[in-house]
């Protein structure tokens, strides 16, 4: 039975993955011994690689990967460390024996024969069985071949060809195959020569297994076997988008390519330089990159250079590329106002109320303002920014320096967020600007990562622990906060997490603390009626606290200690950093500070979540969910059969919000009532996933607000399912040159997202309601929204708003 | 669900209209891709409208010892006289048919005929192509009194009631390994080793597959097995599941044996009719169900690997082992494969134990089996024989000696698989401990005769010993003949592997180049390097065995190559012209 109970997580090489329980257990079985042509080889039992899409393939570690580890080189062409072995072209033929027994008769292929302890191997180096047995198979693939064929003529690197070279295999002494298969020119992008094809299987699984694309098969039988498109249709007739995925994977000059990959960076006019797949071989950061992989993606990477001064990205752009320095220093800061958007009562008027024609209304201002005229209590505590680089922003002084050997704007690359941060030359400099999907595969390339992570652990990490807000007691003292970092620097483990992959489930044992790096993470309780999503986690943030802190007195009886009391799952790439248990108790113990305010927050946070459970325990209308009521906290609610239309909560909202409304009178249905267009405080803030500078939160009071560090980029406006974050214009102290006018200067307009504040600065008595005249207008949860409904739907005589609890006992599925 | 759609398309079609297997990607939700390299592995699917008759006429061992080539041409040359645009008759080759004991075999437009004339069979053609119905030719279906059938031809279930009522699996599991007995299939694994892997692998869902794809050249014991006690093999079906806890059994039967399914159908509603398979097995409480799988094509679907492939949609390709199906079979379920001859012994060793069967044999060895004999000796056919029985007994008293009063020059212990074994072997060339274990000192040569038929034996002197015993008179060309064995292989690969492949493929072109004067002794050299090659890397024992008949014919036969070989004497012509290698 293979149900999802039958999975577990387990961490390889830094890298979370998913394996079914028998894979795992054996993942932390200790090394095993065998030998490989004499030499002692050590590995573990499970192995992994990452496909060119940035899947992990975990695989139970082969006579192939243990050969790997210690440098004896058998040929492969069928194989790919990503890839399924399949087995089917036979050159990594070895022969298998164990320690006091005679080998085995035949050979065992070794991509696919899995390494055991007291294995004796022997390769082609040392065994002349099995050299002439891969020459012989060699021979039999070049008796077929057309040397040299597409790919050894314009590179040089056909596999085949190599291998047959490096084994020094003689002239083919077979006969050759008289019949010509045609090539197949009908694809724009793809050349197809069946006759250089040798079935090794690498485009199917690249098309199909990889990319998904489900083109590639194999048809007829025997000799007469070869690739086929759909239903065997010339490549361009077929259903194939030319991703390039089988090109890339081709070992021969069976599927070339007809076009290099041609980016639209050619027409920019800033200086740079395309980087040619030798050059990009050669670089440091790229070695151990696919070459057939960097010569398709030639273009993919651009040298740039940038005088001091340049801009080289613009916070809230967006993008789809990452930044490595190579020379130089840049700085990176936010450039938007750290200010936010005030809402004060008119000052003309006083502190007095204005009668309004229609209604009680008073008169506000809405500016935005620095942040020492206006302490918002728990949020001030933030010191530090996360943004999408290896270093935070101090809020009182927004701007760091990068150095050479630093990537930046990884997370804009990978899941398409809006730039965090404008990033300038500080110095003459040259940087790679690095396209997604080459990205992808030096994130996976074990030598590429190996070094972005030491630049992580040796630099990068002490900004990262600033921005971590459980961390924020340790800033006070620098010494302390130095030897904090440097009790996890080499301790903490850094994992990479797939979109959609599991880090933890509810009901698995508490090991570790996560702090997020890059991406967002979904927090998520099984309840009654479903998952329910309890949080987002960001930048700079951190989960898996509470199962390791269960157990202090502080949090008896609100947790079940060393469980896990939700499910975390990646919602985009994410980078994560692990504090393993042990160490993180240890930190409990050392600095108590750190513990005292995690015990805060985790009290609070459990409190919340408890109260969020129960209210969606008493509902469970399945159409009420369907709306997404059911998690909001706040809803301006508009009685339609008292409401006249009027539009004077809209009115008044604008008027207290600088003229910038934040409700629509507009939206669902329910009932007689409608559901106004207005931030409804989901208990799912999906808002707040994407924001590049963290700034869209929710309070620990449940409101969603938004930080004053806003760089107007507009993704959680564009993230509400709702429409309720509007986009607010200011004014701003620079001025810039009137397009239609340059000799003119224009003050900058800067955006802020705003979102109701159900006048949280004002009084908490939110104006749109204070302002309808006709009582039609209420605010209230989505429970109590429904608690009317079906009170109104049964005859009973209307109450009060605030619905007793004794109502909610009383709710029953309609219908 | 590909595999049986695509049957029943066909079957409204006659062939695999595009339209068709759109719509049929439509439907099961799967890529286009994956119903093509289905529909286009399996030869029983035609991917373009056929002619209104078509004519397959068998290429393999005792039918072209009988004269298959040149029947094969003559039927061509009637083809080119009807005449048509498209050709109304199309002549082409099939694959054994397992009809070898009434050689030559034809099929026209599916109905398969043995023993016919060459008039006959022309008539038949002129029958199909007035679009007459074809005459079916009925085989006898009466026991013959065979020691493997307890009931006498009146099925019992007998052993399967006492295993109900006693419930010890155990006791069976001993049985097989006191009866020693082996997989008839031709591999000889020791079948209690198997049932016993299979019970003890965990799990609840297991299956049990009886393996009735017998299509390698020269065998046909199974076919005859299967019309005559198909209750055997299904009573074994049952007690196997039983035994290792699986609940639902197939039989892999090969298409081209419409007689044997339908028997094997009939026998299956009467045993379902008796309750001996379905939701509760003779009332023990148990469920086992048994379906019929029939196969789209192909010997290698006959390896249980492929086997399992095509039962599960996809080309019929062995896998890689590990694992093996006794741990991940079917559905990467545990799963017992064995032969129906295998299963069919079953019965018989429960009810009269293990030892009775294993006694059976003489010589030294253990048991019965039953044994296909074609080629050159007057009465082919299929016979229970011991284990252990001489050559000489087995050709001159089973199957009545050799035909047309010849000398016996060759045979083919286990089909074309384990290579020409000749009449004489000289002592230079036997394994040494066969030769100081079997020879006088003085004697210079093994007389092949005296060989007991057992599977160490066979095996000790280099050779395989299946199901299939193929004679060859003095008559025979050895050189053709392993060009025709080889030939064989070369069109049954599957394509998966490089070695067997591209060698099967390679072994052709030179041996066609041979008969063709075209290489000197020395270009020969490269024949034992491919064959060693392709018999330690192929993926299954397809390719494995893939070179045996040549390089038994090298070993062998070395004087039959100079007649061919460039610049030492002319080539003769020879009795079979030329095949192309390509169709």
């Amino acid at each position: 039975m293979n149900g999802p109970d039958d999975l577990v997580q387990t961490t390889i090489d830094g890298q979370l993955l998913t394996l079914p329980r028998a894979m795992a257990e054996l993942a932390q079985l200790p090394a095993l011994a065998l030998t490989i042509d004499g030499t002692k080889v050590e590995v573990p039992r499970v192995s992994i690689s990452f496909d060119p899409k940035g899947k992990v393939v975990p695989r139970v570690t082969t006579i192939y990967d243990a050969a790997v580890t210690v440098g004896v080189k058998i040929p492969i062409l069928c194989h790919r460390e990503y890839m399924n072995p399949v087995a089917v072209c036979r050159v990594c033929s070895v022969q298998v024996g164990y320690e006091n027994r005679p080998a085995e008769w035949r050979l065992a292929p070794a991509c696919y024969r899995p390494a055991e302890a007291g294995m004796v191997v022997a390769t082609h180096h040392t065994n002349d069985r099995v050299r002439s047995a891969v020459k012989v198979l060699t021979e039999l693939l070049m008796t077929d071949h057309p040397t040299p064929c597409a790919k050894h003529a314009a590179h040089g690197d056909c596999e085949l060809e190599v291998l047959a070279a490096d084994l020094a295999v003689p002239a083919p002494r077979l006969p050759r195959a008289p019949a010509r298969r045609p090539l197949d020119t009908t694809s724009l992008v793809i050349a197809v020569d069946h006759n250089a094809c040798i079935l090794c299987d690498r485009c199917i699984r690249g098309c199909n297994d990889i990319r998904d694309n489900q083109v590639i098969g194999r048809m007829g039988k025997g000799y007469q076997a070869r690739i086929a498109f759909d239903l065997n249709k010339p490549m361009g007739d077929s259903s194939c988008v030319a991703c390039g995925e089988c090109m890339v994977s081709c070992p021969t000059g069976a599927l070339t390519s007809r076009t290099p990959v041609d980016t639209k960076w050619k027409e920019e006019k800033t200086a740079h330089e395309p980087l040619s797949a030798d050059a990009l071989a050669a670089h440091p950061l790229f070695a151990g990159v696919a070459h057939p992989f960097l010569r398709w993606n030639e273009s993919a990477v651009v040298r740039r250079h940038f005088k001091k001064g340049e801009v080289i990205c613009r916070e809230g752009d967006f993008g789809s590329t990452a930044f490595y320095i190579e020379h130089g220093k840049v700085s990176i800061f936010i450039k938007a106002p750290f200010k936010h958007v005030k809402v004060r009562k008119d000052r003309g008027a006083g502190d007095k109320v204005n009668w309004g024609p229609l209604g009680l209304i008073r008169r506000f201002t809405t500016s935005l303002v620095k942040r020492d005229e206006d302490q918002r209590g728990e949020e001030s505590e933030a010191r530090y920014l996360a943004i999408d680089a290896p270093v935070a922003l101090a809020y009182d002084d927004p701007v760091a320096e990068l150095d050479a050997g630093e990537i930046f704007g990884e997370m804009t690359c990978m899941s398409f967020y809006p730039r965090s941060a404008t990033v300038q030359a500080t110095q003459d400099c040259t940087v790679l600007e690095i396209l997604r999907n080459v990205l992808y595969i030096l994130q996976r390339s074990k030598a590429s990562r190996a070094q972005l992570e030491e630049k992580y652990r040796r630099r990068a990490i002490a900004n990262h622990l600033r921005t971590v807000p459980i961390f924020a007691s340790l800033l006070k003292n620098e010494a302390q906060f130095r030897a904090f970092v440097d009790y996890l620097r080499d301790r903490v483990d850094l994992l990479r997490v797939n979109p959609g992959d599991v880090i933890f489930r509810q009901g698995d044992p508490a090991d570790s603390l996560y702090l997020v790096r890059i991406g967002f993470v979904k927090v998520t309780q099984s309840q009654p009626g479903g998952q329910h999503v309890l949080a987002y986690v960001g930048p700079g943030k951190y989960f898996g606290e509470i199962g390791l802190m269960a157990h202090l007195p502080e949090l008896q009886g609100l947790a079940p200690p060393g469980v896990r009391s939700a499910t975390c799952s990646a919602l985009d790439h994410v980078d994560l950093v692990r504090v393993k248990a042990a160490d993180f108790q240890h930190i409990l113990e050392r600095f108590p500070g750190v513990r005292e305010h995690l015990a805060g927050v985790a009290v609070e946070t459990l409190k919340q979540d408890e109260t969020a459970r129960r209210q969606v325990e008493a509902n469970p209308l399945g159409d009420f969910l369907g709306q997404g009521l059911m998690n909001a906290q706040s809803l301006l609610v508009l009685d339609l059969e008292r409401c006249t239309r009027c539009d004077e909560c809209t009115k008044a909202c604008a008027d207290s919000h600088g003229g910038v409304t934040r409700l629509i009178r507009e939206g669902l249905r329910f009932d007689k009532y409608l559901v106004t267009t207005s931030c409804r405080s989901c208990l799912d803030p999906y808002c707040m996933v994407g924001c590049p500078v963290g700034s869209i939160r929710r309070r620990n009071s449940r409101e969603i607000i938004i930080e004053d560090w806003c760089i107007g980029c507009g993704k959680c406006a564009e993230n509400c399912p709702y429409g309720n974050i509007n986009m607010h214009p200011f004014k701003t102290d620079e001025l810039a040159p009137d397009p239609a006018n340059p000799a003119r200067m224009l003050p900058v307009v800067r955006q802020k997202a705003t979102t109701c504040d159900l006048c949280y600065e004002l009084d908490g008595q939110p104006s749109c309601v204070y302002a309808c005249p006709h009582d039609a207008a209420h605010r209230m949860s989505g429970k109590t929204l429904l608690s009317r409904v079906q009170q109104g739907r049964s005859g009973e005589t209307r109450q009060d708003y605030e619905a007793p609890a004794a109502a909610e006992g009383a709710l029953r599925p309609q219908g | 669900m590909i595999v049986q759609a695509l049957h029943e398309i066909q079957h409204r079609c006659r062939y695999l209209p595009e339209a068709e297997l759109r719509a049929l990607a439509q439907t099961l939700a799967v890529p286009l891709h994956r119903v093509y390299e289905v529909a286009s592995f399996y030869p029983h699917y035609r991917l373009a409208p056929p002619a209104t008759v078509e004519v397959k006429v068998c290429r393999d061992m005792a039918c072209h010892l009988r004269g298959s080539a040149p029947l094969r041409r003559a039927l061509t040359a009637q083809a080119n006289e009807i005449g048509g645009a498209p050709p109304q008759v199309a002549v082409g080759g099939v694959s054994c048919l397992g009809q070898c004991d009434r050689a030559p075999a034809v099929a026209i437009n599916d109905q398969v005929y043995r023993g016919k004339t060459e008039a006959e069979l022309r008539a038949l053609v002129r029958l199909a192509a007035a679009n007459e119905p074809l005459p079916p030719q009925h085989a006898d279906r009466a026991p013959l009194g065979w020691k493997i059938d307890p009931y006498d031809g009146k099925p019992r279930y007998e052993a399967l009631r006492r295993f109900i009522e006693g419930r010890d699996a155990d006791g069976i599991i001993n049985a097989l390994k006191a009866a020693d007995l082996r997989g008839m299939g031709g591999a000889g694994f020791r079948t209690h080793l198997k049932w016993s892997a299979v019970r003890a692998a965990p799990g609840n869902v297991k299956y049990v597959v009886c393996n009735a794809d017998e299509s390698e050249p020269g065998t046909f014991k199974d076919r005859e097995l299967l019309r005559r006690t198909p209750y055997l093999a299904i009573e074994g079906i049952v007690l196997a599941g039983l035994v290792t806890g699986a609940t639902k059994g197939y039989v892999y039967v090969r298409h081209e044996y419409e007689q044997e399914i339908e028997v094997l159908r009939a026998a299956l509603a009467e045993a379902e009719a008796q309750g001996v398979c379905g939701a509760n097995v003779l009332g023990s409480g148990s469920a086992f169900s048994v379906e019929i799988f029939v196969s789209p094509g192909g010997y290698i679907q006959g390896e249980e690997t492929a086997l399992l492939e095509a039962m599960e949609d996809r080309r019929g390709e062995p896998r890689n082992k590990p694992p093996f199906p006794t741990l991940s079979g079917l559905f990467g379920k545990p799963t017992v494969i064995n032969n129906v001859e295998t299963l069919a012994w079953v019965p018989g060793i429960v009810l009269r134990g293990g030892e009775w069967y294993s006694k059976q044999g003489v010589n030294g060895a253990a048991g019965l089996r039953f044994v296909s004999i074609s080629g050159d000796v007057n009465a082919p056919g299929v016979y229970e024989v011991p284990f252990g029985q001489t050559v000489r007994e087995l050709i001159f008293q089973t199957a009545g000696g050799m035909r047309d009063g010849q000398q016996l020059k060759a045979i083919a212990s286990s089909g074309p698989s384990g290579g020409f074994i000749p009449a004489r072997i000289a002592r230079a060339l036997l394994p040494e401990k066969f030769a100081k274990e079997r020879l006088t000192p003085d004697a210079t040569a093994y007389d092949v005769l005296d060989l007991p038929l057992d599977l160490n034996t066979v095996a000790a002197l280099g050779g395989m010993l299946g199901a299939a015993f193929v004679v060859y008179g003095d008559r025979a060309d050895m050189v053709e003949h392993a060009l025709n064995c080889v030939e064989f292989y070369r069109n049954e690969s599957c394509g998966k592997c490089v070695p067997c492949r591209m060698g099967s493929e390679k072994l052709v072109e030179l041996l066609v180049d041979l008969r063709a004067g075209k290489l000197q002794r020395t270009e020969l050299a490269v024949v034992g390097e491919l064959a060693e090659a392709m018999q330690i890397t192929s993926i299954c024992g397809l390719g494995q065995v893939a070179p045996n008949p040549i390089t038994s014919v090298l070993k062998y036969f070395p004087e039959e190559l100079d007649k061919y070989l460039a610049g030492e004497r002319s080539p003769a012509p020879s009795g079979t012209p030329l095949r192309g290698t390509r169709t």
